[in-house]
Protein backbone atom coordinates (compact mmCIF):
# COMPACT_ATOMS: atom_id res chain seq x y z
CA UNK A 1 0.00 0.00 0.00
CA UNK A 2 1.22 3.60 -0.87
CA UNK A 3 2.79 5.77 2.01
CA UNK A 4 0.82 8.14 3.14
CA UNK A 5 1.72 11.87 3.13
CA UNK A 6 1.39 13.98 6.39
CA UNK A 7 1.76 17.51 6.53
CA UNK A 8 2.55 18.95 9.98
CA UNK A 9 0.37 20.32 13.16
CA UNK A 10 2.06 22.13 15.50
CA UNK A 11 1.49 23.87 19.02
CA UNK A 12 2.99 26.64 20.59
CA UNK A 13 2.57 28.86 23.17
CA UNK A 14 3.93 32.82 22.18
CA UNK A 15 3.06 36.09 22.33
CA UNK A 16 2.40 36.41 18.92
CA UNK A 17 -1.11 38.18 17.47
CA UNK A 18 -1.87 34.65 15.57
CA UNK A 19 -3.80 31.72 17.10
CA UNK A 20 -4.47 29.74 14.07
CA UNK A 21 -2.12 29.89 11.06
CA UNK A 22 -3.52 27.39 8.50
CA UNK A 23 -1.16 26.97 5.03
CA UNK A 24 -1.89 25.19 2.02
CA UNK A 25 -3.91 22.48 3.58
CA UNK A 26 -4.98 19.86 1.63
CA UNK A 27 -6.62 16.55 3.38
CA UNK A 28 -8.38 13.92 1.78
CA UNK A 29 -9.75 10.61 2.92
CA UNK A 30 -9.39 7.03 1.39
CA UNK A 31 -12.76 5.44 0.84
CA UNK A 32 -12.56 1.69 0.49
CA UNK A 33 -14.13 0.60 -3.28
CA UNK A 34 -15.26 -2.28 -3.89
CA UNK A 35 -16.06 -4.22 -0.31
CA UNK A 36 -11.99 -3.85 0.76
CA UNK A 37 -13.46 -4.08 4.51
CA UNK A 38 -12.19 -7.77 4.88
CA UNK A 39 -8.86 -9.14 5.11
CA UNK A 40 -9.65 -11.86 2.05
CA UNK A 41 -10.46 -9.16 0.00
CA UNK A 42 -7.48 -7.04 0.76
CA UNK A 43 -5.10 -9.83 -0.24
CA UNK A 44 -7.17 -10.59 -3.54
CA UNK A 45 -6.81 -7.04 -4.20
CA UNK A 46 -3.52 -6.46 -4.20
CA UNK A 47 -3.05 -9.87 -5.50
CA UNK A 48 -4.66 -8.36 -8.70
CA UNK A 49 -2.83 -5.61 -7.89
CA UNK A 50 -6.03 -3.60 -7.62
CA UNK A 51 -5.80 -0.47 -5.23
CA UNK A 52 -8.82 -1.10 -3.17
CA UNK A 53 -9.41 2.34 -2.28
CA UNK A 54 -9.92 5.72 -3.76
CA UNK A 55 -8.86 9.00 -2.46
CA UNK A 56 -11.40 11.88 -2.15
CA UNK A 57 -10.32 15.21 -2.00
CA UNK A 58 -11.92 17.00 0.85
CA UNK A 59 -10.03 19.94 1.49
CA UNK A 60 -8.00 21.36 -1.72
CA UNK A 61 -5.77 23.82 -0.47
CA UNK A 62 -6.74 25.99 2.10
CA UNK A 63 -4.82 29.48 3.21
CA UNK A 64 -5.74 31.82 6.27
CA UNK A 65 -4.85 32.65 9.69
CA UNK A 66 -7.12 33.98 12.10
CA UNK A 67 -5.80 36.36 14.72
CA UNK A 68 -6.25 35.92 18.92
CA UNK A 69 -9.49 37.36 19.78
CA UNK A 70 -11.05 36.85 16.95
CA UNK A 71 -14.76 34.98 16.64
CA UNK A 72 -14.59 33.55 13.06
CA UNK A 73 -17.73 31.80 11.30
CA UNK A 74 -17.34 29.29 8.93
CA UNK A 75 -20.11 28.57 6.70
CA UNK A 76 -20.45 26.54 3.67
CA UNK A 77 -22.95 23.55 2.02
CA UNK A 78 -23.20 20.18 3.58
CA UNK A 79 -19.81 18.34 2.60
CA UNK A 80 -18.37 21.65 2.00
CA UNK A 81 -15.46 20.10 3.74
CA UNK A 82 -16.32 22.25 7.18
CA UNK A 83 -16.36 19.71 9.90
CA UNK A 84 -13.26 17.94 8.33
CA UNK A 85 -11.91 21.57 8.28
CA UNK A 86 -12.49 21.82 12.30
CA UNK A 87 -11.50 18.08 12.87
CA UNK A 88 -7.86 18.87 11.51
CA UNK A 89 -7.51 21.78 13.00
CA UNK A 90 -8.53 19.53 16.15
CA UNK A 91 -6.08 17.23 15.64
CA UNK A 92 -8.27 14.59 15.01
CA UNK A 93 -7.48 13.90 11.48
CA UNK A 94 -3.99 14.26 10.30
CA UNK A 95 -3.38 17.06 7.87
CA UNK A 96 -2.31 15.23 4.26
CA UNK A 97 -0.56 18.54 3.36
CA UNK A 98 0.52 21.83 4.64
CA UNK A 99 0.88 23.61 7.47
CA UNK A 100 -1.14 23.79 10.79
CA UNK A 101 0.14 25.94 13.40
CA UNK A 102 -2.20 26.43 16.99
CA UNK A 103 -1.33 29.24 19.03
CA UNK A 104 -2.49 28.39 22.53
CA UNK A 105 -4.77 25.70 24.12
CA UNK A 106 -7.27 24.47 22.05
CA UNK A 107 -10.44 23.23 22.85
CA UNK A 108 -12.78 21.44 20.45
CA UNK A 109 -16.21 20.70 20.95
CA UNK A 110 -17.06 18.79 17.62
CA UNK A 111 -19.96 17.27 19.04
CA UNK A 112 -21.47 18.06 22.88
CA UNK A 113 -21.29 15.41 25.31
CA UNK A 114 -18.61 13.17 23.25
CA UNK A 115 -18.52 10.03 25.67
CA UNK A 116 -21.88 10.53 27.35
CA UNK A 117 -22.76 7.05 28.30
CA UNK A 118 -26.92 5.71 28.70
CA UNK A 119 -26.04 3.33 31.15
CA UNK A 120 -24.30 5.40 33.51
CA UNK A 121 -25.90 8.44 36.05
CA UNK A 122 -26.22 11.97 34.99
CA UNK A 123 -23.46 12.32 37.86
CA UNK A 124 -20.90 9.81 36.35
CA UNK A 125 -21.13 11.36 32.76
CA UNK A 126 -20.67 14.28 34.32
CA UNK A 127 -17.37 13.30 35.54
CA UNK A 128 -16.66 11.03 32.74
CA UNK A 129 -17.09 14.16 30.07
CA UNK A 130 -15.03 16.38 32.57
CA UNK A 131 -11.83 14.07 32.00
CA UNK A 132 -12.28 13.87 28.33
CA UNK A 133 -12.40 17.94 28.61
CA UNK A 134 -8.84 17.47 30.55
CA UNK A 135 -10.70 17.96 34.30
CA UNK A 136 -9.61 15.85 37.20
CA UNK A 137 -12.27 14.45 39.69
CA UNK A 138 -11.32 17.33 41.95
CA UNK A 139 -11.85 20.43 39.61
CA UNK A 140 -14.63 18.83 38.54
CA UNK A 141 -15.97 18.76 42.29
CA UNK A 142 -15.50 22.33 42.22
CA UNK A 143 -17.24 23.23 39.72
CA UNK A 144 -19.85 20.68 39.99
CA UNK A 145 -22.97 22.43 41.23
CA UNK A 146 -22.69 25.15 38.74
CA UNK A 147 -22.89 22.60 36.44
CA UNK A 148 -25.85 21.49 37.50
CA UNK A 149 -27.29 24.62 38.05
CA UNK A 150 -26.99 25.69 35.00
CA UNK A 151 -27.93 22.81 33.34
CA UNK A 152 -31.55 23.43 35.76
CA UNK A 153 -31.41 19.62 36.16
CA UNK A 154 -30.55 19.31 39.85
CA UNK A 155 -33.07 17.21 40.62
CA UNK A 156 -31.58 14.30 38.22
CA UNK A 157 -28.22 13.80 39.13
CA UNK A 158 -28.34 10.39 40.51
CA UNK A 159 -30.88 9.66 37.83
CA UNK A 160 -29.43 7.16 34.33
CA UNK A 161 -28.50 9.32 31.46
CA UNK A 162 -31.10 6.90 29.45
CA UNK A 163 -34.00 8.05 31.32
CA UNK A 164 -33.22 12.02 30.76
CA UNK A 165 -35.31 13.38 27.44
CA UNK A 166 -32.23 14.26 24.62
CA UNK A 167 -33.33 18.16 25.42
CA UNK A 168 -32.38 17.37 28.98
CA UNK A 169 -29.32 15.48 27.65
CA UNK A 170 -27.79 18.55 25.36
CA UNK A 171 -28.47 21.14 28.43
CA UNK A 172 -26.30 18.59 30.64
CA UNK A 173 -23.44 18.19 27.97
CA UNK A 174 -23.88 22.22 27.27
CA UNK A 175 -23.18 23.36 30.92
CA UNK A 176 -20.49 21.25 30.87
CA UNK A 177 -19.05 22.18 28.11
CA UNK A 178 -18.67 25.95 28.86
CA UNK A 179 -16.89 25.35 31.87
CA UNK A 180 -13.73 24.35 29.90
CA UNK A 181 -11.23 27.21 30.08
CA UNK A 182 -8.97 27.35 26.59
CA UNK A 183 -7.66 30.03 24.50
CA UNK A 184 -8.61 28.58 21.53
CA UNK A 185 -12.43 27.08 21.12
CA UNK A 186 -13.59 25.43 18.21
CA UNK A 187 -17.83 24.93 18.06
CA UNK A 188 -19.31 23.00 15.25
CA UNK A 189 -23.42 23.69 15.37
CA UNK A 190 -23.98 23.55 18.69
CA UNK A 191 -25.89 27.02 19.73
CA UNK A 192 -29.05 25.34 18.70
CA UNK A 193 -29.72 23.83 22.64
CA UNK A 194 -32.91 23.77 24.65
CA UNK A 195 -35.68 25.91 24.83
CA UNK A 196 -36.04 29.40 24.69
CA UNK A 197 -35.07 30.23 28.09
CA UNK A 198 -32.19 27.88 27.88
CA UNK A 199 -31.15 29.57 24.06
CA UNK A 200 -30.85 32.77 26.28
CA UNK A 201 -28.94 31.83 28.20
CA UNK A 202 -26.55 30.16 25.72
CA UNK A 203 -26.48 33.10 23.39
CA UNK A 204 -25.57 35.56 26.85
CA UNK A 205 -22.94 32.93 27.10
CA UNK A 206 -21.58 33.41 23.55
CA UNK A 207 -21.86 37.37 23.86
CA UNK A 208 -19.24 36.84 26.92
CA UNK A 209 -17.21 34.91 24.73
CA UNK A 210 -16.96 37.58 22.23
CA UNK A 211 -14.07 39.74 22.41
CA UNK A 212 -12.14 37.65 25.47
CA UNK A 213 -11.58 34.56 23.39
CA UNK A 214 -10.55 33.18 20.06
CA UNK A 215 -13.76 31.56 18.67
CA UNK A 216 -14.19 29.28 15.48
CA UNK A 217 -17.77 28.81 14.72
CA UNK A 218 -19.28 26.27 12.12
CA UNK A 219 -23.34 27.01 11.05
CA UNK A 220 -25.81 27.02 9.27
CA UNK A 221 -27.37 30.02 11.05
CA UNK A 222 -26.53 33.04 9.31
CA UNK A 223 -28.47 34.86 12.26
CA UNK A 224 -25.76 33.45 14.14
CA UNK A 225 -22.97 34.54 11.97
CA UNK A 226 -24.09 37.94 11.83
CA UNK A 227 -24.47 38.18 15.57
CA UNK A 228 -21.23 37.12 16.93
CA UNK A 229 -19.02 36.66 14.31
CA UNK A 230 -16.06 39.54 13.47
CA UNK A 231 -15.20 37.23 10.33
CA UNK A 232 -16.59 34.99 8.26
CA UNK A 233 -15.39 32.21 6.03
CA UNK A 234 -17.11 30.70 3.11
CA UNK A 235 -15.92 26.70 2.20
CA UNK A 236 -17.06 25.44 -1.32
CA UNK A 237 -15.79 22.07 -2.64
CA UNK A 238 -12.90 22.16 -0.06
CA UNK A 239 -11.74 26.14 -0.92
CA UNK A 240 -12.22 29.09 0.73
CA UNK A 241 -14.41 31.33 -1.59
CA UNK A 242 -15.07 34.15 0.30
CA UNK A 243 -13.43 35.41 3.51
CA UNK A 244 -14.30 38.69 5.18
CA UNK A 245 -16.87 40.68 6.80
CA UNK A 246 -19.81 38.10 8.05
CA UNK A 247 -23.09 40.22 6.44
CA UNK A 248 -21.21 39.81 2.74
CA UNK A 249 -20.40 35.94 3.20
CA UNK A 250 -24.22 35.63 4.83
CA UNK A 251 -25.09 37.13 1.57
CA UNK A 252 -23.14 35.34 -0.48
CA UNK A 253 -24.02 31.94 0.82
CA UNK A 254 -27.87 32.80 0.67
CA UNK A 255 -26.89 32.98 -2.98
CA UNK A 256 -25.58 29.79 -3.52
CA UNK A 257 -28.62 28.23 -3.60
CA UNK A 258 -30.44 30.95 -5.92
CA UNK B 1 5.77 10.85 21.62
CA UNK B 2 8.06 12.01 24.48
CA UNK B 3 8.13 10.75 28.18
CA UNK B 4 6.19 13.46 29.72
CA UNK B 5 3.28 13.76 27.12
CA UNK B 6 2.78 10.66 27.74
CA UNK B 7 1.66 10.44 31.33
CA UNK B 8 0.75 14.12 31.65
CA UNK B 9 -1.94 15.13 33.99
CA UNK B 10 -4.55 15.06 30.97
CA UNK B 11 -4.09 11.71 30.00
CA UNK B 12 -3.65 10.97 33.43
CA UNK B 13 -6.97 11.69 34.21
CA UNK B 14 -8.56 10.42 31.26
CA UNK B 15 -7.16 6.86 31.82
CA UNK B 16 -8.37 6.87 35.29
CA UNK B 17 -11.88 8.08 34.74
CA UNK B 18 -12.00 5.42 31.14
CA UNK B 19 -10.86 2.66 33.54
CA UNK B 20 -13.45 4.07 36.30
CA UNK B 21 -16.75 3.55 33.71
CA UNK B 22 -15.52 0.45 31.93
CA UNK B 23 -14.98 -1.46 35.12
CA UNK B 24 -18.66 0.20 36.35
CA UNK B 25 -20.27 -0.57 32.65
CA UNK B 26 -18.92 -4.47 32.88
CA UNK B 27 -21.37 -5.39 35.74
CA UNK B 28 -24.46 -3.19 34.72
CA UNK B 29 -27.52 -4.66 35.53
CA UNK B 30 -26.51 -7.55 37.18
CA UNK B 31 -28.06 -8.69 40.09
CA UNK B 32 -24.53 -9.87 41.79
CA UNK B 33 -22.52 -6.78 40.42
CA UNK B 34 -18.75 -7.36 41.20
CA UNK B 35 -19.46 -10.89 42.35
CA UNK B 36 -19.13 -12.10 38.92
CA UNK B 37 -15.55 -10.91 38.61
CA UNK B 38 -14.72 -14.04 41.43
CA UNK B 39 -17.25 -15.98 39.97
CA UNK B 40 -17.17 -16.19 37.07
CA UNK B 41 -13.14 -18.42 37.29
CA UNK B 42 -14.92 -20.43 40.25
CA UNK B 43 -17.02 -21.65 38.35
CA UNK B 44 -14.47 -22.52 36.11
CA UNK B 45 -12.27 -24.26 37.84
CA UNK B 46 -15.55 -26.55 39.52
CA UNK B 47 -16.32 -27.68 35.71
CA UNK B 48 -12.63 -28.61 35.31
CA UNK B 49 -11.73 -29.46 38.40
CA UNK B 50 -14.74 -32.55 38.25
CA UNK B 51 -13.94 -33.00 34.58
CA UNK B 52 -10.46 -33.21 34.65
CA UNK B 53 -9.56 -33.60 38.19
CA UNK B 54 -11.99 -36.20 39.50
CA UNK B 55 -12.88 -38.34 36.41
CA UNK B 56 -10.20 -37.97 34.27
CA UNK B 57 -8.13 -38.31 37.67
CA UNK B 58 -4.89 -35.48 36.23
CA UNK B 59 -2.60 -34.36 38.38
CA UNK B 60 -2.48 -37.04 41.07
CA UNK B 61 1.20 -36.47 41.11
CA UNK B 62 1.48 -32.90 41.69
CA UNK B 63 0.54 -31.63 45.20
CA UNK B 64 -2.28 -28.89 45.90
CA UNK B 65 -3.82 -29.92 42.46
CA UNK B 66 -6.88 -27.63 43.01
CA UNK B 67 -5.10 -24.46 43.52
CA UNK B 68 -2.61 -25.75 41.36
CA UNK B 69 -5.33 -25.94 38.44
CA UNK B 70 -6.86 -22.76 39.92
CA UNK B 71 -4.06 -20.27 39.36
CA UNK B 72 -3.29 -21.81 36.39
CA UNK B 73 -7.21 -20.76 35.42
CA UNK B 74 -6.92 -16.94 36.79
CA UNK B 75 -3.82 -16.50 34.79
CA UNK B 76 -5.17 -17.44 31.57
CA UNK B 77 -8.64 -16.06 32.34
CA UNK B 78 -6.51 -12.95 32.23
CA UNK B 79 -4.63 -12.94 29.66
CA UNK B 80 -8.05 -13.83 27.47
CA UNK B 81 -9.95 -11.35 28.87
CA UNK B 82 -7.14 -8.61 28.71
CA UNK B 83 -6.51 -9.40 25.29
CA UNK B 84 -10.30 -9.83 24.08
CA UNK B 85 -10.96 -6.14 25.53
CA UNK B 86 -7.54 -4.36 24.25
CA UNK B 87 -8.35 -5.57 20.66
CA UNK B 88 -11.89 -4.44 20.16
CA UNK B 89 -10.85 -1.12 22.67
CA UNK B 90 -10.57 0.95 19.52
CA UNK B 91 -13.73 -0.23 17.97
CA UNK B 92 -15.94 -0.22 21.33
CA UNK B 93 -14.54 3.55 22.07
CA UNK B 94 -14.88 4.24 18.43
CA UNK B 95 -16.93 7.26 19.45
CA UNK B 96 -14.22 9.28 21.33
CA UNK B 97 -12.00 8.64 18.84
CA UNK B 98 -13.89 10.10 16.19
CA UNK B 99 -14.45 13.17 18.51
CA UNK B 100 -11.46 14.45 20.29
CA UNK B 101 -8.02 14.09 19.78
CA UNK B 102 -5.94 12.19 22.78
CA UNK B 103 -3.16 9.13 22.64
CA UNK B 104 -4.90 6.23 21.43
CA UNK B 105 -3.18 3.96 23.96
CA UNK B 106 -4.47 5.42 26.76
CA UNK B 107 -8.25 3.52 25.10
CA UNK B 108 -5.97 -0.02 24.79
CA UNK B 109 -4.38 0.57 28.59
CA UNK B 110 -7.83 1.14 29.84
CA UNK B 111 -9.69 -1.47 28.27
CA UNK B 112 -6.98 -4.27 30.04
CA UNK B 113 -6.95 -2.39 33.42
CA UNK B 114 -10.38 -3.75 34.19
CA UNK B 115 -8.98 -6.98 33.40
CA UNK B 116 -5.94 -6.68 35.71
CA UNK B 117 -8.55 -5.47 38.43
CA UNK B 118 -10.00 -8.27 38.23
CA UNK B 119 -6.94 -11.06 37.93
CA UNK B 120 -5.99 -9.09 41.33
CA UNK B 121 -8.90 -9.98 42.77
CA UNK B 122 -8.54 -13.48 41.80
CA UNK B 123 -5.23 -14.19 42.67
CA UNK B 124 -6.23 -12.84 46.46
CA UNK B 125 -9.02 -15.99 46.05
CA UNK B 126 -5.77 -17.93 44.88
CA UNK B 127 -3.70 -17.20 47.86
CA UNK B 128 -6.45 -17.94 50.26
CA UNK B 129 -7.23 -21.38 49.00
CA UNK B 130 -3.54 -22.21 49.26
CA UNK B 131 -3.58 -21.44 52.68
CA UNK B 132 -6.71 -23.61 53.30
CA UNK B 133 -5.47 -25.95 51.51
CA UNK B 134 -1.94 -26.36 53.23
CA UNK B 135 0.34 -24.40 50.93
CA UNK B 136 3.07 -22.90 53.31
CA UNK B 137 3.71 -18.85 52.82
CA UNK B 138 7.68 -18.57 51.57
CA UNK B 139 9.32 -15.68 50.12
CA UNK B 140 9.23 -16.89 46.70
CA UNK B 141 5.18 -15.52 46.59
CA UNK B 142 7.13 -12.17 46.18
CA UNK B 143 8.67 -13.22 42.45
CA UNK B 144 4.74 -13.80 41.56
CA UNK B 145 4.56 -10.17 40.56
CA UNK B 146 6.93 -10.35 38.15
CA UNK B 147 5.47 -12.62 36.62
CA UNK B 148 2.10 -11.09 35.97
CA UNK B 149 3.85 -8.25 35.11
CA UNK B 150 5.67 -10.32 32.24
CA UNK B 151 2.41 -11.55 31.31
CA UNK B 152 0.59 -8.31 31.13
CA UNK B 153 3.40 -6.93 29.02
CA UNK B 154 2.67 -9.65 26.60
CA UNK B 155 -1.18 -9.17 26.49
CA UNK B 156 -0.52 -5.55 25.87
CA UNK B 157 2.19 -6.38 23.10
CA UNK B 158 -0.52 -8.26 21.39
CA UNK B 159 -3.48 -6.17 22.35
CA UNK B 160 -1.29 -2.87 20.34
CA UNK B 161 -0.66 -4.65 17.49
CA UNK B 162 -3.58 -6.95 16.62
CA UNK B 163 -5.88 -3.90 18.00
CA UNK B 164 -4.50 -1.55 15.30
CA UNK B 165 -5.14 -4.05 12.66
CA UNK B 166 -8.76 -4.88 13.86
CA UNK B 167 -9.50 -1.30 13.24
CA UNK B 168 -9.58 -1.78 9.57
CA UNK B 169 -9.98 -6.03 9.60
CA UNK B 170 -12.23 -6.63 11.80
CA UNK B 171 -11.82 -10.28 11.23
CA UNK B 172 -9.01 -10.35 13.46
CA UNK B 173 -11.16 -10.72 16.13
CA UNK B 174 -12.59 -14.15 14.68
CA UNK B 175 -9.20 -15.25 14.35
CA UNK B 176 -7.93 -14.06 17.64
CA UNK B 177 -10.70 -16.42 19.34
CA UNK B 178 -9.80 -19.74 17.47
CA UNK B 179 -5.89 -18.85 18.46
CA UNK B 180 -6.97 -18.27 21.86
CA UNK B 181 -8.39 -22.03 22.14
CA UNK B 182 -5.87 -23.24 20.61
CA UNK B 183 -3.25 -21.82 23.07
CA UNK B 184 -5.65 -23.01 25.94
CA UNK B 185 -4.96 -26.82 25.15
CA UNK B 186 -0.93 -25.93 23.76
CA UNK B 187 -0.29 -24.61 27.56
CA UNK B 188 -0.08 -27.01 30.65
CA UNK B 189 -3.47 -25.57 32.38
CA UNK B 190 -5.62 -28.25 32.78
CA UNK B 191 -3.16 -31.38 32.28
CA UNK B 192 -0.14 -31.50 34.20
CA UNK B 193 3.20 -31.34 31.96
CA UNK B 194 4.03 -35.07 33.17
CA UNK B 195 1.78 -36.42 31.21
CA UNK B 196 3.46 -35.03 28.36
CA UNK B 197 6.77 -35.80 29.02
CA UNK B 198 5.92 -40.06 29.21
CA UNK B 199 5.09 -39.68 25.45
CA UNK B 200 7.58 -37.29 24.21
CA UNK B 201 9.93 -34.92 26.34
CA UNK B 202 11.00 -33.14 22.70
CA UNK B 203 7.14 -31.72 22.60
CA UNK B 204 7.02 -30.96 26.56
CA UNK B 205 9.96 -28.81 26.11
CA UNK B 206 8.40 -26.76 23.31
CA UNK B 207 5.50 -26.67 24.88
CA UNK B 208 7.30 -25.02 27.63
CA UNK B 209 8.35 -22.41 25.17
CA UNK B 210 5.07 -21.16 24.61
CA UNK B 211 5.81 -17.50 26.79
CA UNK B 212 1.95 -17.64 28.89
CA UNK B 213 2.96 -21.42 29.60
CA UNK B 214 6.58 -20.20 31.31
CA UNK B 215 4.51 -18.03 33.07
CA UNK B 216 2.15 -19.91 34.49
CA UNK B 217 4.59 -22.40 35.48
CA UNK B 218 7.00 -19.70 36.84
CA UNK B 219 3.81 -18.67 39.20
CA UNK B 220 2.56 -22.23 40.35
CA UNK B 221 6.00 -23.12 41.03
CA UNK B 222 6.56 -19.95 43.24
CA UNK B 223 3.44 -19.69 44.82
CA UNK B 224 2.51 -23.41 45.26
CA UNK B 225 4.87 -26.10 45.17
CA UNK B 226 8.33 -26.47 44.21
CA UNK B 227 7.47 -29.61 42.26
CA UNK B 228 6.21 -27.91 39.37
CA UNK B 229 8.22 -28.16 35.84
CA UNK B 230 9.27 -24.38 34.55
CA UNK B 231 11.25 -23.37 31.62
CA UNK B 232 14.07 -22.50 33.48
CA UNK B 233 14.83 -25.81 34.89
CA UNK B 234 13.64 -28.43 31.84
CA UNK B 235 15.56 -26.78 29.60
CA UNK B 236 19.33 -26.25 29.35
CA UNK B 237 20.21 -24.34 26.94
CA UNK B 238 20.58 -20.71 27.87
CA UNK B 239 19.85 -19.45 24.68
CA UNK B 240 17.19 -21.94 24.09
CA UNK B 241 15.32 -21.27 27.28
CA UNK B 242 15.65 -17.44 26.97
CA UNK B 243 13.36 -18.22 23.81
CA UNK B 244 10.21 -16.96 25.38
CA UNK B 245 11.21 -13.71 27.08
CA UNK B 246 12.52 -12.94 23.71
CA UNK B 247 8.73 -13.75 21.99
CA UNK B 248 7.54 -11.22 24.59
CA UNK B 249 10.09 -8.75 23.22
CA UNK B 250 9.54 -8.79 19.38
CA UNK B 251 5.76 -8.96 20.32
CA UNK B 252 5.40 -5.50 22.45
CA UNK B 253 8.15 -3.90 20.37
CA UNK B 254 6.70 -4.83 17.20
CA UNK B 255 2.95 -4.28 18.74
CA UNK B 256 4.25 -0.43 20.19
CA UNK B 257 5.46 0.35 16.60
CA UNK B 258 2.72 -0.30 14.64
CA UNK B 259 0.37 0.97 16.84
CA UNK B 260 2.14 4.52 16.78
CA UNK B 261 2.54 4.28 13.08
CA UNK B 262 -1.26 3.54 12.17
CA UNK B 263 -2.79 5.37 15.34
CA UNK B 264 -2.72 8.35 13.29
CA UNK B 265 -5.51 7.29 10.89
CA UNK B 266 -7.47 5.83 13.44
CA UNK B 267 -10.30 8.61 13.33
CA UNK B 268 -10.99 8.36 9.76
CA UNK B 269 -10.48 4.30 9.31
CA UNK B 270 -12.61 3.64 12.47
Amino acid sequence: MAKRKIGTRKEVFTNNDIAIHVAHLHKSFRLPTERSMSLKQTIFNRLRGVKGFKDQKVLSGLDFDIKKGEFVGIVGRNGSGKSTLLKTLAGIYYPEKGEIVIDGNLIPFIELGVGFNPELTGRENVYLNGALLGFSRKEMDAMYQEIWQFAELEQFQDQKLKNYSSGMQVRLAFSIAIRAKGDILLLDEVLAVGDAAFQKKCEEYFKSLHGNQTVILVTHSMENITRFCDRAILIENGKITLDGDPKTVAKAYKNLWS
Amino acid sequence: MKIPRVLNKKNRVLLAELTRTDFKLRYQGSVLGYLWALLRPLMMFAILYVVFGQLLRFGADIPHYPVYLLAGITMWSFFTECTNQGIQAMVVRGDLIRKISFPKYIVVVSATLTAVINMLINLIVVVIFALLNGVEPSWSWLLVPLSVLELYVLSLGISFLLGAINVKYRDITSIWDVCIQALFYAAPIIYPLSMVITSSVLAAKVLLLNPIAQVIQDIRYNLITTQTITTWDFIDNFWIKSIPIVIILIISVLGIYYFRKKSKFFAEEI
